[in-house]
């Protein structure tokens, strides 16, 4: 990447025997939105904490605009960071807060309040400078921090989980206008979260991270329709899990043996027959139909979602499936139906891991 | 029934702790404006003993002496605490158990025995005279480890976490202990000194082992003792009351009204 702004390598952090990050490279380009997202406990924070200078890894490179700051302090790595639970300062007005980052620069009064009215007109505080933190709501607690981390037009935006304490309607709000700040000001956001729904809607590329190990890096379209790792299989969108036995592999596609019904799937870690084998199919990868398909069973519930419908199927060999697809007047509760999908649309892996 | 029996017992106890707590402090307010202390009733108020303590001039060397050891001592005290407090707390330094156990333990030295030791100490190792500058650095033992206990207790609550986020928007350590910590935290740094200032001011046994025949409050009124109370005594007693819970009022005053802030979340 010839814009890169920040690289990893061979990043390594231990806690006494918990490893927090292990052997992690990563590069982000100049205007990109990435995309941390692992379950709880992961090593994102971690991760963040060391790009920011907060912790010092035990081993490996990190380089911010060409220059290695591995061991350079957190107030010489001139980068914005919105924190999880805001950190704002209570004993500072909005105002205040925002213009910190700028103070510390030494900054002039006058560049110091152009900077801060760009800014609040940006996050939409306009009114609110002179209220302390405990005078705001959630969003608006959220909004300044968002606005702290902006203000100094760093070269750089780390956020951690910034939307995880705002409600769901809040949070959808957010999600657009994060991604319109950092298009807006073309620098690259670093973005942590375990909300998979809040990574996919809003990064360019992702990472996906479990137990301190990068699990797949890449563009989040890929990621979502070609994992390569089985923890990325299961983990993006709400997959149906199908547990058999390989009874053929015909270059990438695999033929799987499940409670007696063949089920075909893209064939990963070397897959072979005789192999036990775990397959993903996402539930909008299915087909569902009343006349035709590869296997039969009858429709046991149906939740109604709006833009579509989650259908569950009980297959004629006792096994559930999850279908998601649009509502369909047809497809009622105890309706005769079929399922089919691509063997393009699923994923095996070895079992067991 | 004997819900409301209940709760007039505890009223009745209430008041009684009450009484027993502050009435030989109001007894002795009362006695510093009688003309005898040997049997006041009734009463027959006078404002000579007021007038006597205006005049004696060894009970305003002792008050000075007090108010330059407590003063010392708290600042002293207040400072090596605050340092130590962040040292555990924010940097979660090595051995910190051990470093706060060995910071509290002059708590469960006698007084008696501060004194004697750091005398002996001074003196034959140290080669130095027993003055105010001694009495100090011995009280400032003990009182370091009350002013840590206090701040331990508080700062626990702190979010070192803000520190960080200072430092992440470009300030330098010093800076963030400026800008962020200090201002958040001096409240409790002030208790801290408060205790430290107290504990000082009114000790007897470390102040008289350093200090020999200088005067103090505790150590006059400790000599008074021996040689006859004279009534100046109750009138600076009362003196001292008063100020300590005026000081105490307009502390709760400022508080109540939000010029200082207890808590350190927004
Ligand atoms: N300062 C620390 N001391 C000890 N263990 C830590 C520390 N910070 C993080 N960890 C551990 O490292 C792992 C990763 O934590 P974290 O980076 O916070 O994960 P995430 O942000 O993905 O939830 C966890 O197991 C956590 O308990
Ligand atoms: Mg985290």
């Amino acid at each position: 990447m010839s814009d890169t702004v920040l690289t990893l390598e061979h990043v390594s952090k231990n806690f006494g025997a918990i490893t927090a990050a292990d052997d992690i490279n990563i590069e982000v380009g100049q205007t990109e939105f990435f995309a941390l997202l692992g379950p709880s406990g992961s090593g994102k924070t971690t991760m963040l904490r060391m790009i920011a200078g907060l912790e010092t890894p035990d081993t490996g490179r990190i380089v911010i605009g060409g220059t290695d700051v591995t061991r350079l302090p957190p107030y010489k790595r001139g980068i914005g960071m919105v924190f999880q639970d805001f950190l704002l300062f209570p004993h500072k007005t909005v105002a205040e807060n925002i213009t910190f980052p700028l103070k510390m620069q030494r900054s002039s009064d006058t560049e110091k309040a152009e900077h801060l009215q760009w800014v609040v007109n940006l996050v939409h505080l306009e009114g609110l400078e002179d209220r302390y933190p405990h005078q705001l709501s959630g969003g608006q607690k959220q909004r300044v921090a968002l606005a702290r981390g902006l203000v100094s037009r760093p070269s750089l935006l780390l956020l951690d989980e910034p939307l995880a304490n705002l409600d769901r309607e809040l949070r959808k709000e957010m999600e657009v206008e994060i991604r319109r700040f950092q298009l807006e000001l073309g620098i690259p956001f670093v973005y942590v979260t375990h909300n998979q729904e809040e990574a996919l809607t809003m990064s360019d590329r992702m990472a996906i991270m479990r137990d301190g190990k990068m699990e797949q890096v890449g563009e989040k379209f890929s990621l979502y329709h070609n994992p390569t790792s089985q923890f990325v299989a299961s983990f993006l969108g709400s997959p149906n899990v199908f547990s058999g036995r390989v009874s053929a592999v015909d270059g990438e596609i695999a033929t799987l043996d499940w409670h007696g019904h063949a089920i075909q799937a893209r064939a990963h870690g070397g897959l072979k027959p005789g192999d036990a084998a775990t397959c993903y199919v996402k539930s909008e990868k299915i087909a569902i139909e009343t006349d035709a398909g590869e296997m039969s069973g009858e429709i046991r519930d149906v939740i109604f979602k709006g833009q579509y419908a989650d259908f569950l199927v009980l297959l004629d060999n006792g096994e559930e499936v999850t279908v998601s697809s649009s509502h369909r007047g047809q497809l009622v509760k105890g309706a005769k139906t079929h399922i089919i999908w691509k063997p393009e649309n699923a994923d095996g892996f070895p079992a067991g891991e | 029934m004997f819900r409301n029996l209940s709760i007039t017992l505890q009223i009745v106890m209430l008041v009684a702790l009450y009484i027993f707590l502050y009435m030989p402090i109001l007894y002795i307010v009362y006695v510093s404006m009688q003309t005898t202390a040997i049997w006041p009733f009734p009463p027959d108020f006078t404002g000579e003993h007021y007038v006597n303590l205006w005049h004696a001039t060894d009970y305003h060397t002792g008050f000075r002496n007090s108010l330059i050891i407590g003063i010392g001592t708290g600042m002293i005290s207040s400072v090596i605490a605050t340092m130590a407090v962040i040292g555990i707390l924010k940097y979660r330094v090595k051995g910190s158990k051990l470093i706060a156990g060995l910071f509290l333990s002059p708590l469960f030295i006698a007084h008696i025995l501060i004194g004697i030791s750091s005398l002996m100490f001074n003196k034959t190792l140290l080669g130095l005279p027993g003055n105010l500058f001694s009495a100090i650095i011995a009280n400032a033992t003990y009182a370091t480890a009350f002013a840590f206990l206090v701040l331990l207790a508080q700062l626990a609550r702190y979010d070192w976490r803000l520190d960080e986020a200072a430092m992440v928007f470009g300030a330098t350590p010093r800076r963030t202990f400026r800008e962020i910590t200090l201002p958040l935290v001096w409240p409790a740094i002030f208790g801290a000194f408060i205790v430290s200032f107290l504990l000082a001011f009114n000790n007897l046994e470390i102040s008289f082992y350093n200090l020999g025949a200088t005067p103090t409050l505790p150590t006059l009124a400790w000599g008074s003792l021996r040689h006859g109370i004279s009534q100046e005594l109750y009138a600076l007693a009362a003196l001292i009351n008063a100020a300590v819970f005026s000081f105490l009022g307009l502390l709760y005053i400022l508080i109540r009204s939000g010029v200082i802030r207890m808590d350190f979340k927004d």
